[in-house]
């Protein structure tokens, strides 16, 4: 939070200092391996002809989530990662210190340990860097529910079981700062997770993955007053509650297993928030949900079909307001190469039940570009 | 799992949820813990990230059980770090690799979400190929540092794909042996003895095959991507032209239309694109330049980790569809 807001001038300064860094280290050549630190950048930049509601994307030309990060080993034991993130948000640059944490690797059992700031295990996508999505925005589940990307404080304890097919059983405690930001009241600490995944593969040429969270938020969001001038906290959980439950079901299919020529990747998220503060008589929730449609349709093209909704019980002081949206996307991604990906996405926002900003049209052209060490990717 | 679900009271919402499932979720664990203590000592488990490591593993120890991450039919710069191969890693003694960065985009993944000891990097259960072979190509100092993301998938450590040189195949076996001795004391004696057979076997075919191969010396081939380097460096093959404008990255029309322009005045022996790549552009090259260039598309890797002959089985698959466009 304290980090929240750096002038451009030390954003450049640390990026410059990052750079060197890179110019400096040493190509190892034809010794034995040397687990090294390893330094990556990405580049996410944007135009959007309409802001979308709950988005993360200003009008105009904008940076997305952009970062730099530094990762590797900590003696044999430990394994860390920095990562320095920025977007521009309402035409100001802003930095935050996304991850920074140490990781167990030597622990027996399948057991893994994570202390620091980091992206909660909640829901399929929450893990990954908004940059290597295959949408220019998040789903709206994430975006209403999650803040878009939530990272915190904390720890977790993760466990992998000794069978052939996967199952990981996770438990997060998290500060709950970055969930939600304004409290009407808040215990500490603020949020526990649990994740459960499994997954497998069917055949040579299709795999599937399927994930069950649970979120208990101790922070319950300041109702907004209908009398304050009616403003979305940018950052943080548009709409949150003490319960939160998540499923993800993910099957993907490329001929023969090559996913680099083909692949076809279908992927669902629902998530269900109920206890959402003290005046919810028990029958108010807020729920949401994707679908996505993932095609490439070789090396270099991909196309993409998403659709969203969100219906919730919108807190006014005391009281609560239905509120609906729909959300549909259609997504072109050229990738000249593995470095660069360059989006084209129509958005249309629908059905809109007291959101004032939905955008009935919206297209958004995206250019991401990596240097360096660019993190492996996740399922 | 479901037994365990519906101890979990309906009321399980109320204030202290989230704690009965923490209890839900601790049983579920000790359950399946306890499950996989009852079960029998497994076999020793390889991981292969690639068919040629398995092939190897299984030459090594025959008795293993092997995962192979990889088929000649995917590119192995560009595996998805899914659930079933975390799953493989998780339970692994010994995983191995190519290295050089050429499992980069997936291998982390795995390492780090398997959470397993034995084959995070420097441990001894850990085998980069790689790490025991001078490789090619390696670019200079510094270049590598002045890359950029427009020059492609350049390898700061050279060329990953060894294993198309039989001699550094072999070089990569001793130390993969060497490492598997050491993990297996019990089995040291019988690994050296299947090593020394692989050998021998081997060295005796590298011997023929370089004698067959003699008139594909100094001969043209116009090649996408550096699979098969080492190949060609073997054999005395020259890759003239490659159809990808820089590593890792697919045809374009424009460098296509470059690359038949070089070739017109002296065609290549083959194009050679590998059996996990787009045929298009090649087929479409050997079209243009007259139906008298053939395209041979390849397994860039062992087809059939598990056939008892698997690596010279591959050998000579290429050496033959080379030798056949050679016209002998």
């Amino acid at each position: 939070m304290a980090f929240r807001s750096l002038s451009h001038r030390s954003i450049l300064a640390l990026v410059a200092g990052v750079a060197a860094l890179a110019g400096l280290s040493p190509a190892a050549q034809a010794q034995p391996r040397q687990p090294g630190w390893e330094l990556g950048g990405v580049l996410d930049v944007a135009a959007t002809s309409r802001e979308v509601a709950f988005g993360q994307r200003d009008k105009g030309l904008g940076l997305g989530h952009s970062d730099v990060s530094l990762r590797g080993p900590l003696g044999r034991a430990l394994s860390a990662q920095f990562t320095l993130a920025a977007h521009t948000h309402d035409g100001k640059l802003e930095a935050e210190i996304e991850e920074a944490w140490v990781e167990t690797r030597t622990l027996p059992a399948g057991l893994q340990l994570r202390l620091g700031r980091f992206a909660a295990q909640v829901g399929r996508l929450n893990e990954q860097h908004p940059h290597a999505d295959d949408f220019v925005e998040r789903p709206l589940l994430h975006r209403a529910f999650l803040g878009g990307h939530w990272f915190d404080d904390g720890l977790r304890l993760n466990w992998t079981a000794p069978t052939d097919v996967y199952l990981r059983l996770g438990a997060e405690v998290m500060r709950g700062h970055q969930l939600v930001h304004e409290v009407a009241s808040a215990r500490s600490p603020g949020a526990f997770t649990l994740n459960a995944r499994t997954g497998g593969d069917l055949g040579v040429g299709s795999s599937w993955q399927l994930g069950l969270s649970w979120l208990h938020n101790r922070r319950e969001a300041e109702p907004e007053d209908p009398a304050a001038p009616h403003e979305h906290e940018a950052h943080g959980a548009h709409f949150s509650g003490k319960r939160t439950a998540l499923v993800d079901l993910t099957w993907k299919w490329a001929p023969q297993g090559n996913n680099r020529q083909r692949q076809l990747a279908i992927s669902t998220e629902i998530a269900r928030i109920r206890g959402i503060n003290r005046h919810d008589t028990g029958t108010q929730r807020h729920a949401a949900g994707t679908l996505s449609v993932v095609w490439r349709h070789t090396q270099a093209w991909e196309f993409g079909l998403r659709t969203d909704w969100l219906l919730a019980d919108h807190p006014h002081l005391a009281d609560f307001e239905p509120l609906r949206l729909r959300e549909q996307a259609l997504t072109v991604a050229w990738k000249p190469t593995h470095a660069q990906a360059l989006r084209l996405q129509f958005t249309t926002q629908r059905d809109a039940l007291d959101v004032d900003d939905a955008a009935r049209r919206s297209v958004q052209l995206q250019y991401v570009l990596s240097f360096g060490a660019h993190g492996a990717h996740s399922y | 799992m479901v037994r365990t679900r519906t101890e979990i009271p309906p009321s399980a919402a109320g204030p202290r949820g989230w704690l009965r499932r923490v209890h839900a979720a601790l049983a579920v664990a000790t359950a399946v813990s306890a499950a996989a203590v009852a079960a029998p000592a497994a076999a020793f488990t390889v991981f292969a990230c690639e068919p040629e490591w398995a092939a190897l593993a299984r030459a090594l120890l025959p008795q293993a059980r092997v995962h192979v991450a990889t088929t000649a039919q995917q590119d192995p710069h560009h595996i998805e770090a899914r659930p079933a191969l975390i799953a493989q890693l998780r339970g692994a003694d010994l995983a191995a690799c190519t290295g050089a960065s050429l499992e980069a985009g997936w291998l982390p993944t795995l390492q780090q979400r398997a959470g397993n000891p034995r084959v995070q990097d420097g441990a001894p259960g850990m085998f980069y190929a790689a790490d025991h072979v001078i490789l090619i190509d390696v670019p200079q100092r510094g270049a590598a540092a002045l890359a950029t993301p427009f020059a492609g998938d350049v390898h700061a450590e050279g060329n990953p794909h060894l294993h198309a040189d039989p001699r550094r195949l072999l070089e990569a076996a001793r130390a993969l042996a060497a490492q598997v001795q050491a993990l297996q004391p019990a089995q040291a004696g019988a690994v050296g003895e299947r090593l020394a057979r692989l050998e021998s076997r081997l060295q005796a075919r590298i011997g023929d095959w370089e004698r067959r191969a003699a008139p594909l010396r100094g001969r043209a081939v116009a090649v996408q991507h550096g699979s098969l380097a080492y190949l060609w460096r073997w054999l005395g093959l020259v890759p003239v032209a490659d159809l990808e404008p820089v590593p890792g990255m697919a045809p374009t029309p424009g460098h296509l239309q470059r690359v038949l322009q070089a070739l017109r005045p002296k065609p290549p022996l083959a194009i050679v694109v590998a059996r996990h790549q787009d045929p298009r552009p090649g087929r479409w090259l050997a079209a243009q330049l007259g139906g008298s260039v053939p395209l041979l598309v390849l397994p860039a890797t062992v087809p059939d980790d598990s056939a008892p002959d698997a690596i010279e089985d591959w050998f000579e698959q290429m050496l033959q569809a080379l030798l056949k466009a050679a016209g002998g």
